[in-house]
């Protein structure tokens, strides 16, 4: 009798990524356990990614496609730099995403992308997509596996959706930055409770708008010292810092 | 599950507890009633959540009411929360290989020997295995969500009026989430003076 044989060339490797944008400011965020089954692989596996100092892209899903995934992008920008002596901008960074992956339409990146930063205009943004390049400009977004989990309270908390504003006032459009904060680490540890996926360590990126006001990031920052590191590279422009926090490990 | 949709959420408190439930019943992605219950009392402190297959629903409905007053005759007294999860988990079991579709929550008041009432919450798989957790329950369509939101807005100790707010966001929030639960919601808070049941306005699409 005939054997049927084959190969999948995918894997499903775990984890969550969350970025909320706000006025002046966006916030990317991931867990780094990488997960095969209910094996865990690495418990320090980024999937939050500088691209430029205004952009940061968190990959999740297949990881092998995912590095790949982000090692073509940060070429083609440093392809881009070379041809334009500067940073591609953040709407094109998106469009670029875009076309890449429907470029794979039919043996796609195995991965869900989400791209947050700063806006020409200064103002904070996060774009959304699919594995095959659809895409969308949002205030926040979640995607991987505890996305069900996480996505209805970000809808809560950051939409304030199903809540009703006091007589005579209205829901701010956008969050400040220490608000913000707490609710993406609040997102990550009960992510971590409730999914054996999401867990070890989290790690959040904060890109923070040319002259931007930075007395709030600043008294968060002094509290986490040791846990805050810049990653900015150009002068007087976009700021990057990234904070690494521990979550459970079991 | 998802043939009927659905969905429950039990949650302890301060001196009482509170369980909601969404109003829909559908037939897969078709909704075909936004008035379907499925949350019963079974005395005057306990309630009993069934989502699942909604023929189910009914006949298992019926079925501990024939229980409990063959308890409260034999025993001449009330069942307690406790006993009546065990009632729930052997009902269930004794078809552990052609099961009823339902994942029942359980949320009541014990009474205890002083006379003070202690909250309780159980929740059941479509066989019978018992959870009874200190915090919270969910089970349904939408239960990964429901464990999310839960697990970010509940907090320990919480008045009636707070822990109403708190399970009634969780629940609008997760069923907004979740195409086939939804379509109105209703929730119960009991207390040892009273029971206060709200039918909630929520999103009907």
């Amino acid at each position: 009798m005939a054997q049927t044989r084959s190969f999948n060339p995918y894997t499903e490797n775990g984890g969550t990524i969350l970025a909320i944008s706000g006025q002046d400011f966006s916030v990317i965020a991931g867990d780094t356990r990488q997960s095969e089954g209910y094996s865990i692989q690495t418990r320090y596996a980024p999937k939050v990614f500088r691209l430029t100092d205004r952009a940061v892209l968190a990959v999740n899903g297949f990881a092998a496609d995912g590095n790949m995934f982000v090692k073509k992008v940060k070429q083609r920008l440093e392809w881009y730099k070379h041809a334009h002596s500067k940073d591609m901008p953040l709407k094109a960074i998106a469009r670029l995403i875009q076309t890449m992956l429907y470029a794979k339409r039919f043996f796609p990146y195995y991965v869900y992308n989400i791209l947050g930063g700063i806006e020409e205009d200064g103002t904070g943004a996060v774009y959304s997509f699919d594995p095959v390049g659809s895409y969308e400009r949002e205030a926040c977004r979640a995607a991987g596996a505890a996305q069900s989990l996480v996505q209805p309270f970000l809808d809560n908390q950051i939409y304030f959706k199903n809540q009703v504003a006091a007589p005579g006032t209205t829901h701010p459009a956008h969050l400040p930055l220490p608000d913000v904060l707490s609710i993406v680490i609040d997102s990550f540890t009960s992510a971590t409770e409730r999914h054996i996926e999401v867990g070890d360590g989290l790690e959040v990126y904060i890109v923070l708008a040319k002259g931007r006001d930075l007395q709030d990031f600043e008294a968060i920052r002094a509290r986490n010292v040791h846990l805050t590191q810049e990653l900015t590279v150009t002068e007087d422009g976009e700021r990057i810092f990234v904070m690494r926090l521990d979550l459970k490990k079991d | 599950m998802e043939y009927n949709g659905g969905s429950v959420v039990a949650m302890v408190g301060k001196g009482c507890v509170a369980i909601a439930s969404d109003l829909r019943l559908g037939n897969q992605a078709l909704g075909i009633s936004s008035n379907f219950q499925k949350i019963f009392p079974i005395t005057d402190r306990i309630y009993l959540g069934l989502p699942g297959l909604a023929t189910d629903v009914t006949t298992l409905k019926e079925q501990f009411r024939y229980r409990v007053n063959m308890y409260t005759i034999k025993e001449e007294r009330e069942i307690e929360p406790e006993a009546f999860a065990h009632l729930v988990s052997s009902t269930l079991y004794e078809r552990r290989f052609g099961p009823y579709f339902i994942e029942p929550v359980m949320a009541g008041l014990t009474k205890k020997p002083s006379g003070e009432y202690r909250p309780f919450i159980a929740a059941s798989d479509l066989i019978g295995c018992l959870n009874f957790a200190k915090d919270f329950v969910v089970a349904g369509t939408a239960s990964s969500k429901l464990f999310g939101v839960a697990e970010g807005l509940w907090e320990p100790d919480l008045e009636p009026e707070d822990l109403f707010e708190t399970i009634s966001q969780t629940l609008l929030n997760a069923v907004d989430r979740d195409a086939y639960s939804g379509w109105g919601a209703i929730v119960h808070v009991i207390t040892p003076e009273s029971v206060i049941t709200r039918t909630l306005k929520g999103r009907m699409d």
